[in-house]
């Protein structure tokens, strides 16, 4: 598996962007994500580092845009201490809104109890649910006590990175237990679109970026046994129900595995028997297991060190 | 008073008041209440799980009755009837509602948009009692709205509350502990001191 896989988004008009999923096609990368609106479309794809430079000339010929989407082929949970209207639709959602235009998929997750002081707590539930993910964002308040003393404590039993934002601006040493920690965010009742928000959002972006960059060469060191999008492309061409599947992400990537977004009990045999040109099926390399998120079916790839050879 | 003439807010550290302060801000203007508070006092002490808020509404807002927004008078000779011509249609529902309840149903006619009828025995003595009617009370609605605000904005966790609200003082603690005499206190004494200015 020598190809570099580059992560990009495009921007344009739905007139001919079928010609830039021909080319993609032709070279070997990835459709991620299509997302139409009127007559403009998105798409979020992974092309092969030396050819990129083809897919931004038609592009320019489409007059369309092609940008770098560094978080693209993560799934990352946005965590806010409730989903009451303190937290919600600003400022969590604009902060999972920002992450998205990076290219990943966000999960809005608000805990049942994670509101207060001493009173807040998550349940096993919630932590294995935000256990899925590739990292977890977590919103917090205006104030350093409670982001220092007591908010650390919902960090408790989570494995996946942890970006804490909060209003002041703190060191990241400062906040026990999270491995970012941003500022300038915090709880804000308006539409972030003031300078010095956007740029909170920005530094968001770039630390999530650098934390995914970290995860992605650790598992280069030991590289999954198949990379998650080319599971992607053999679900799609082989079972043909996910196309009836209206999330906007039917089957949502992440560094080391995907969702798909079908019933496990009637779906998981499938899966699990998909076949690979290699002649490999899809459970020999891979842990097919029910979701914690509604009863999708969530696949782990095996590292190539365990499977002893990657396809 | 003017609109917000006093508007403080207090927290540990001077960056920590001032994103509490747009968080009210904000708040205060999505419950349309800008021109209904004159002014309001915040402390918050995070690690007493303390919210404090001391306002003082701005008077001035009188009852809504049927003669404020409409022209009453008998309608055509030979049909016992009043008939009210609407100016203002904001209050249309709350007065049909009303004369609904008190005239029955059948005998309320709104023959076109602007228009309503109600048909009566005596018209000439009803005129003054339609009159006035009291159709809406801001005030009321007011109230709803600031304990509402109230709510908004203090922080999520702090369920524990104690509100007054005397004529147009308005006082506001929460926490997330059980509730101590000197954080009621203390907020009446914030209070005391916005009324001061009242000279």
């Amino acid at each position: 598996m020598g190809v570099v896989l580059e992560p990009y988004i495009y921007e344009g008009g739905m007139y001919k962007h079928g010609l830039i999923l021909e080319l993609l096609e032709d070279l070997g990368g990835y459709l991620v994500q299509k997302t139409p609106a009127g007559s403009e479309v998105t798409l979020v794809m992974l092309i092969p580092k030396e050819d990129v430079h083809l897919v931004q000339d038609l592009a320019k010929k489409l007059l369309g845009t092609l940008t770098k989407a560094p978080l693209t082929g993560t799934e990352i949970a946005v965590v806010s201490p409730t989903l009451a209207s303190h937290h919600l639709p600003h400022s969590a959602c604009d902060v999972a809104e920002y992450l998205r235009r990076g290219g990943s998929n966000t999960n809005m997750i608000g805990l049942a109890r994670g509101m207060g002081r001493k009173v807040s707590l998550s349940e096993d539930y919630e932590r294995k649910l935000i256990n899925e993910h590739d990292v977890a964002v977590f919103s917090f308040g205006v104030f350093s006590d409670c982001i220092i003393n007591k908010k650390p404590k919902l960090f408790k039993g989570i494995k996946v990175p942890i970006v804490a934002t909060g209003g002041p601006e703190l060191n990241t040493e400062d906040v026990p237990g999270a491995d970012m920690y941003v500022g300038g965010i915090g709880r804000i009742a308006h539409r972030m679109r003031k300078e010095g928000e956007l740029n909170s959002l920005d530094v968001l972006n770039e630390k999530v970026g650098e934390m995914i960059e970290n995860k992605r060469e650790k598992l280069a060191k030991d590289p999954l046994a198949v990379i998650p999008a080319r599971v992607m492309q053999e679900i799609e061409r082989q079972i043909s129900d996910i196309q009836n599947v209206l999330s906007p992400a039917p089957i949502t990537l992440q560094l080391d595995g995907l969702r798909i977004k079908l019933p496990y009990e009637d779906y998981h045999k499938n899966i699990e028997n998909l076949e690979f040109d290699e002649g490999v099926v899809l459970s020999e390399i891979a842990d097919v297991m029910p979701s914690k998120m509604k009863n999708y079916i969530l696949v782990k790839i095996k590292p190539e060190s365990e499977v002893g050879y990657s396809i | 008073m003017e609109p917000l003439e006093t508007f403080l807010v207090e927290a540990p550290l001077q960056s920590e008041s001032e994103q509490y302060r747009q968080i009210l801000k904000d708040v205060i203007s999505d419950m349309v209440l800008a021109q209904s508070i004159g002014r309001i006092k915040v402390v918050i002490r995070p690690e007493e799980s303390l919210f404090q808020m001391a306002m003082v509404l701005r008077g001035g807002l009188s009852p809504v009755k049927t003669s404020d927004f409409a022209d009453v008078n008998v309608g055509e000779f030979g049909k016992n009837e009043v008939v009210i011509k609407i100016n203002n249609e904001k209050y249309l529902s709350q007065l049909l509602k009303i004369l609904w309840d008190k005239y029955g149903r059948l005998n309320v006619r709104q023959p076109e948009r602007k228009t309503v009828a109600v048909k009566t025995e005596n018209p000439m003595d009803k005129i003054s009692n339609i009159e006035n009617i009291i159709v809406d009370d801001p005030r009321n609605t007011l109230k709803k709205r600031v304990v509402d605000m109230a709510v908004r904005v203090a922080p999520e966790g702090f369920r524990v509350r104690y509100h007054s609200l005397k004529g147009d003082n308005f006082i506001f603690v929460a926490s997330e502990d059980a509730m101590k005499q000197e954080w009621i206190e203390e907020a009446h004494q914030m209070l005391d001191e916005l009324t001061d200015k009242e000279d």
